[in-house]
C-alpha cells in the first residue's frame, strides 16, 4: 500500500531537540521496526507519523503527499497503543466498531466486519464484555482488533507487547508475524526488544539519541553493523567487545590486546591498510566462538572460565580475557571445566572491528 | 472477642438516638402536621401525633392538578402548582446548563495548555467564596435595569448557573485528570474530531463526576431562596419563595405550609436517587494497563 517517506524530521520540546533530522523511506507492504533504548526517539517518530505529535521541522510524505499538517484521521492510519487504550464504557464489539461507527458505515457491514475480525483473533465469545472483564492478552487482542476492523493502509504499533508476560508475548509475536503475512499492509512497529525486531521486521531501523544509527534487513544489521552501538544492541547474548590495537607483522594484520593476539584474513588486512588510528575495539559475538583446544593460537582465544550458565540447549560461559569480560555461547553437550582455561577458536567471518574513538565499524 | 466488640457503651446508643431525633424529628413533625386540620394545629389539647388525619391540606395545595374538585376548597389557588413547575424548570435547566458548560470548561482547564491556566483554575474556585447575599444587590440592579431579566425564569437560571459553575468545574477537573490521555489519542486515531472525542469518550467516562455535580447543583437550585425571592415575580416564583409568602399578616395556615414542604422535598429525593445510580467506581477499569 502506500510508500511512506520521512524527510529531515526534527522534533523539539522547547530548547531540547529529541530528533535530529530523520530520513527514512518505507516501501509498500513493508514491516518496519523502530528499535532502540528508551528515550531514543522511536516512539516520538511513530507519534509524529500518526499525527499525535506536531512536526517541528521536516516533512512526512505518504505516497508523495505531504501530511505533517493533517489531522490523524486524514492520514488513513490505524494504531495499537502500548497500554491498549480501550474505551472502558464500551464492550468489545463497540470498541472495535468505534471507527466504523464514526464513519457512519451501514450497520450490516459493521457487524459483518466485527464478526470476521473477532473470529481471526479468537474474540468471538467476548464481544459483549467490557474491557475490565478481560485478561491482559485479550485486551491486547481487542486493541489489535480495533485497528484491524478499519481498512487503513498502514498499521502503527507502539510497543504493543511490552505489557504482556513472557509466554504471552512470544505467542502474540507469532500471531503478529502470521498476521503481517496475511494482511498486505504497511506496518510500523516500535519496540525496545531486539528479539521482536529481528523476528518481525522486513526492515529494522536502529535508533539512538535521536539519530538513525542504521537501517536494513535484520540479516544485514546482524552481519554488518555499521557501528559499535548497533553491533551491541542486536543479538542475544550481546556482542563481546575487547579493546585492542592493530599491528602489522609478517605481511598481515593482527589485533592484539591484553590476553589475545588474533591474525586477520588477507582480504581484511588489505582493506585495513589505510586505517589511520591503531586503537580499535574487537567485537565477537558469543556464538562465533567454539571450543577447540587444538586451534592455532593466532586464530583463537584462551579464556579463563568464571561462571557457566546452563540455559538448556545452550550454555553461556562468562569468561575472563586479560581482565576484560567476555561471553561464549556453546552447545550444552560441550564439556565445560568449572575452573581453569579453555581455548576457543574464532569464526573468521565473526570478527568485527570498530574505531575506538568514533565507534564506527572498520 | 467478637462478642466483646458487639457490646457498646450505652452512652453511644444514647448519642445516636439523640442525633436521630434531631435530624428526623422536624421531618416527622412536619409530616404529622401536614395531615392535621388548621383547628387541630392550634388546639393544645390535640396530641402532636395522635389525631384524626386528613389529606385536606394536600388537596388544597394540589387543587389545580387533581382530577377531582375537593369539596372543602372554595377557591382553588393555583400558586403551588405553578411554583412547582417553575422550580422544576429552573432547577433542571440550570443543572443541565451548569453541567454542559462546567465539563467543557473543566476539560479545557485540564487538557489545553495556555498562559495563566493555573491562575484561572484557582480563581474559579475563589469565586465560590463570595456569598450570594453580596451578589444580590448588584445582580438585582443589572438584571432589572440593564437586561430586564427580572421576573423571568431565564434570569434566575443564569444566576444559578453562574453560582454553581465554579464548584462544578472544580469537581470535574479532578475527574477529567483521571481519564487516560491515550484514550483520547486512540479516539483521534479512530477518526474522531475534538467534539466527538469529548462527547463520545470523555463524557461517558466522567459520568460519576457529572452525577455528583448534578446532585449538588440541583439541590442548590431547588432550595435557593434569597435570590429567587428578590428576582422573581408572582408568576415565576419557585416553591421556597411561595412557602414563605403564604405566611401573611392575616392568616398562617400551618397545615398547608407543611404539606407544601413535604411535597417540596420529594423531587430532590427522586433526583438524588436517580443520579446516584450513576456514581459507580472503577469507571476507567480496563482502559489502560494500570
Amino acid at each position: 500500500m502506500p510508500r511512506i517517506r520521512l524527510e529531515g524530521l526534527v522534533k523539539r520540546y522547547g530548547a531540547v531537540q529529541v530528533l535530529h533530522g530523520i530520513d527514512l523511506e518505507m516501501d509498500e507492504n513493508e514491516f518496519t521496526v523502530f528499535v532502540g533504548p528508551s528515550g531514543c526517539g522511536k516512539s516520538t517518530t511513530l507519534r509524529m507519523i500518526a499525527g499525535l505529535e506536531s512536526v517541528s521541522e521536516g516533512e512526512i510524505y505518504i505516497d508523495e503527499k505531504p501530511v505533517s499538517h493533517l489531522e490523524p484521521k486524514a492520514r488513513d492510519l490505524a494504531m495499537v497503543f502500548q497500554d491498549y487504550a480501550l474505551y472502558p464504557h464500551m464492550n468489545v464489539a463497540r470498541n472495535m466498531s468505534f471507527a466504523l461507527r464514526l464513519q457512519r458505515r451501514p450497520k450490516a457491514e459493521i457487524e459483518q466486519k466485527i464478526a470476521a475480525v473477532a473470529e481471526t483473533l479468537g474474540l468471538t465469545p467476548f464481544l459483549e464484555r467490557k474491557p475490565a472483564e478481560l485478561s491482559g492478552g485479550q485486551r491486547q487482542r481487542v486493541a489489535m482488533g480495533r485497528a484491524l476492523t478499519r481498512d487503513s493502509s498502514t498499521f502503527l504499533f507502539d510497543e504493543p507487547l511490552s505489557n504482556l508476560d513472557a509466554k504471552l508475548r512470544g505467542q502474540m509475536r507469532a500471531e503478529l508475524a502470521l498476521m503481517s503475512q496475511r494482511v498486505k499492509k504497511n506496518m510500523i512497529y516500535v519496540t525496545h526488544d531486539q528479539i521482536e525486531a529481528m523476528t518481525l521486521a522486513d526492515r529494522i531501523v536502529v535508533m539512538n539519541g535521536g539519530y538513525i544509527q542504521q537501517q536494513g534487513t535484520p540479516e544485514q544489521l546482524f552481519k554488518n553493523p555499521v557501528n559499535k552501538f548497533v553491533a551491541g544492541f542486536l543479538g542475544m547474548p550481546p556482542m563481546n567487545f575487547l579493546d585492542g590495537e592493530l599491528t602489522h607483522r609478517d605481511g598481515t594484520m593482527f589485533v592484539s590486546g591484553n590476553g589475545f593476539d588474533v591474525r586477520l584474513t588477507q582480504a581484511r588486512s588489505q582493506s585495513l591498510q589505510h586505517v589511520a588510528s591503531k586503537e580499535v575495539v574487537l567485537g565477537i559475538r558469543p556464538s562465533d566462538l567454539s571450543h577447540d583446544e587444538k586451534a592455532p593460537e593466532d586464530r583463537s582465544l584462551s579464556l579463563g572460565i568464571v561462571v557457566s550458565e546452563y540455559v538448556g540447549a545452550q550454555t553461556v560461559l562468562l569468561c575472563d580475557c586479560g581482565g576484560q569480560k567476555i561471553e561464549v555461547e556453546l552447545k550444552s553437550e560441550t564439556p565445560v571445566r568449572a575452573q581453569g582455561n579453555m581455548r576457543f577458536s574464532i569464526n573468521p567471518e565473526g570478527i568485527h572491528l570498530f574505531d575506538r574513538q568514533s565507534e564506527i565499524a572498520l | 472477642m467478637a462478642l466483646k466488640n458487639e457490646k457498646q457503651n450505652p452512652a453511644f446508643y444514647a448519642l445516636i438516638a439523640a442525633l436521630i431525633v434531631m435530624s428526623v424529628g422536624p421531618i416527622v413533625l412536619m409530616l404529622a402536621t401536614s395531615f392535621k386540620t388548621n383547628v387541630d394545629v392550634y388546639d393544645a389539647s390535640v396530641s402532636a401525633f395522635f389525631f384524626a388525619p386528613t389529606i385536606a391540606n394536600y388537596e388544597t395545595v394540589l387543587c389545580n392538578v387533581l382530577w377531582y374538585e375537593p369539596a372543602h376548597v372554595d377557591y382553588c389557588n393555583p400558586t403551588f402548582g405553578r411554583a412547582l413547575g417553575n422550580s422544576i424548570v429552573v432547577a433542571l435547566v440550570s443543572t443541565g446548563l451548569t453541567l454542559v458548560i462546567g465539563c467543557m470548561a473543566a476539560y479545557a482547564l485540564v487538557r489545553f495548555k495556555f498562559m495563566g491556566r493555573g491562575t484561572v483554575s484557582m480563581t474559579t474556585l475563589l469565586m465560590r467564596m463570595v456569598p450570594p447575599a453580596v451578589l444580590l444587590v448588584p445582580v438585582f440592579g443589572i438584571w432589572t435595569f440593564q437586561y430586564h431579566l427580572d421576573g423571568t425564569r431565564l434570569g434566575i437560571i443564569l444566576v444559578y448557573t453562574a453560582m454553581n459553575l465554579p464548584f462544578v468545574i472544580w469537581i470535574l477537573q479532578s475527574f477529567i485528570v483521571q481519564v487516560p490521555i491515550q484514550l483520547e489519542e486512540a479516539a483521534r486515531m479512530d477518526g474522531a474530531n475534538p467534539m466527538q472525542v469529548f462527547f463520545l469518550v470523555v463524557m461517558p467516562i466522567i459520568k460519576p463526576g457529572l452525577a455528583a455535580a448534578a446532585i449538588f447543583t440541583f439541590r442548590i437550585a431547588w432550595n435557593e431562596f434569597l435570590l429567587a425571592n428578590a428576582l422573581l415575580d408572582r408568576n415565576t416564583r419557585t416553591v421556597p419563595v411561595t412557602i414563605v409568602n403564604s405566611i401573611t399578616e392575616y392568616d398562617i395556615n400551618w397545615g398547608v405550609i407543611m404539606a407544601t414542604g413535604m411535597l417540596l422535598a420529594i423531587p430532590p429525593v427522586i433526583f438524588t436517587f436517580v443520579a446516584s445510580k450513576q456514581i459507580i467506581t472503577g469507571m476507567t477499569a480496563g482502559a489502560v494497563k494500570g
